[in-house]
């Protein structure tokens, strides 16, 4: 009987090795993380508990945490549209037979392959005052308003560091839009072309509409890119000048390990997970089960 | 037909501006690598250099333990990417083509991870190595990697195995073929371009991965190489040649990893986006 059962279930046997993982790294964190957002605690001693003090704190009294929640903001959008769109149009253009396409493809995906880390030290040679690229570059054509202090003013700090990673992720973009792009039916654009309808027409009406699970899929991870960002911002900014460009992960590190607050950086990490868990439950509601990387 | 054309030079010359304007940051990371150490003060951010010269890899390797912290990031982005590749095949296979308990339930849990923000489980994994033992050792590193990079290669490597027509797999059931032997001997064979996204990805993701290093690893001996940079920031600060040189280092291993897997990358993508 039960021998039975199990050959049925074999199944389970495949999936052991990542359900354990599962448990350990994923599941388990998920509950301490909940647990421990309710203690005052630096990670040596005895934590105290404290009950929704931490949560009080956060909302009501906690300038950095409203900063990295309206940057998270800025962050969604300002790459999201950006990177489709520009994602979408070099998508287009690398799919209609220009020569070297592929090459080109290769060219605008690379920064995605790039560590962040890289990136954030490089790009702080791009924006430097003296010897900056930008603000060389500006001197020598006459071009003044290259020459800005773009990392190290508040007000654009951040739009500098939402920059680089538009840059970063474009190629990303333009490749899903690529792969969705070469799985259209043939059938039906020709269709249209024999029906009459412009370049224009067939864009609008029909393949940015068929195009709906790459723009969704884009959307999502767009979402979750932007609460993942730790790296760049670290390297480039490390959340400065003054908390300007701080992002949940960039404060969670921060109050964990530097001001060595374990507790209040659980609870910070309880709020990222759980605006997370909102986006992909509304990714499974509206994309179901055919949840796809590339169209 | 002479309209057309027009328009396909236009965009020639638009995405090829583009592109050189793109690449800016990567070759101003190259340029600067070479720049030799007597130039003290690069124009442009560096672009501009005054000679080629080897002497920054030179005293990158003379000065610095960059071969090991090679070795640490190999050490623990090789083991990571085959055991995402062998844990999540296994489960995608399962998923795909075995009816077994809860099945439907485990993916969801499982598509649920890939939304998770890494930075999120940062403290309770830090705790949880400490328990174990295992900060300061690969391992530390290894595991978390395995079990965050398993979920998207399910995504893609289910769609994948869904794909595979049934006749052969019922041909080799009568035949006498177990659940594994199909798996192993006729399944992952044939599925090269799924599994060498799944490894382009793992590895990029092992490799530059940075924050659970950061935290992981603080004894100097075990660093991998993405946490290089800081290590040496006070001694490099001034010098942007040495420093640009490590980070040239960093990047080409992904770069050539890319390079080799690209080609599988869109027909990959693709496979899945069919059959989602």
């Amino acid at each position: 009987m039960s021998r039975n059962w199990l050959i049925d279930n074999q199944g389970l046997f495949f999936m052991a090795p990542a359900m354990i993982l599962f448990a350990v790294f994923v599941l388990y964190p998920i509950l301490y993380i909940f647990g421990a957002s309710l203690y005052d605690w630096d990670g040596i001693n005895q934590a105290i508990y404290v009950g929704a003090q931490n949560y009080i704190e956060m909302f009501t009294n906690d300038r950095s945490f409203a900063i990295s929640i309206r940057n998270s903001l800025y962050w969604t959008v300002l790459t999201i549209f950006p990177q489709m769109i520009l994602g979408f149009t070099l998508a287009s253009i690398l799919t209609s037979g220009i020569p070297f396409q592929n090459v080109f493809r290769i060219i605008f995906f690379m920064p995605a392959i790039v560590s962040p880390v890289v990136l954030g030290i490089v790009w702080q040679r791009i924006y430097a005052p003296f010897g900056g690229l930008l603000a060389d570059l500006g001197r020598e054509i006459g071009a003044h308003f290259l020459i800005q202090p773009y990392i190290a003013d508040p007000k654009i700090a951040i739009f500098s560091t939402i920059f680089v990673n538009v840059w970063q992720w474009t190629g990303f973009s333009m490749l899903m839009y690529v792969a969705g792009l070469q799985g259209l039916s043939q059938e039906v654009l020709s269709a249209a072309q024999v029906d009459g309808a412009g370049t224009r027409q067939r864009i609008q009406y029909i393949i940015l509409p068929m195009l709906r699970h790459v723009h969704l899929t884009l959307i999502l991870l767009g979402v979750i890119g932007t609460l993942q960002t730790f790296a760049l911002v670290y390297m480039l900014t490390k959340g400065g000048p003054n908390h300007a460009t701080e992002m949940l992960p960039t404060y969670i590190f921060q109050k964990a390990f530097t001001l060595q607050s374990m507790g209040y950086a659980s609870a910070v990490a309880v709020v990222l997970l759980l605006i997370a868990l909102s986006a992909s439950i509304f990714q499974v509601r509206v994309l179901g089960s055919r949840f796809t990387i590339g169209g | 037909m002479t309209r057309r054309r027009a328009g396909k030079t236009l965009a020639f010359v638009f995405v090829s501006i583009l592109a050189l304007i793109w690449l800016v940051p990567i070759i101003m990371m190259l340029v600067v690598s070479f720049m030799p150490p007597e130039q003290r003060a690069p124009r442009f951010g560096g672009l501009l250099i005054s000679g080629v010269s080897l002497r920054n890899y030179e005293t990158i390797f003379a000065d610095t333990e960059v071969i090991r912290h090679f070795i640490n990031s190999a050490a623990v982005t090789i083991p990571s990417v085959a055991l995402v590749v062998i844990i999540s095949s296994l489960a995608a296979f399962a998923l795909a083509r075995l009816k077994f308990l809860a099945r439907d339930i485990w993916f969801y849990l499982l598509i649920m991870t890939l939304m998770l923000p890494i930075p999120t489980l940062v403290v309770p994994i830090f705790q949880i190595n400490k328990a174990l033992g295992l900060n300061d050792n690969y391992l530390g590193l290894i595991l978390p990697y395995t079990a965050l990079g398993v979920p998207f290669a399910i995504v893609i490597l289910r769609s994948f195995f869904a794909g595979f027509p049934i006749e052969i797999e019922e041909a080799a059931r009568l035949d006498g073929c177990t659940r594994f032997g199909i798996y192993w001997r006729i399944m992952m064979p044939v599925s090269w371009p799924a599994v060498a996204v799944v490894i382009i990805w793992q590895f990029m993701t092992s490799w530059n991965e940075f924050i659970l290093a950061l935290v992981t690893m603080n004894s100097v001996d075990v660093k991998p190489l993405t946490l290089v940079p800081l290590v040496y920031s006070g001694q490099f600060l001034m010098r942007p040649g040495p420093m640009f040189a490590i980070l040239t280092l960093i990047t080409l291993p992904v770069i050539v990893v890319y390079y080799l897997m690209q080609r599988f990358m869109v027909s990959g993508l693709t496979a899945g986006a069919v059959r989602g």
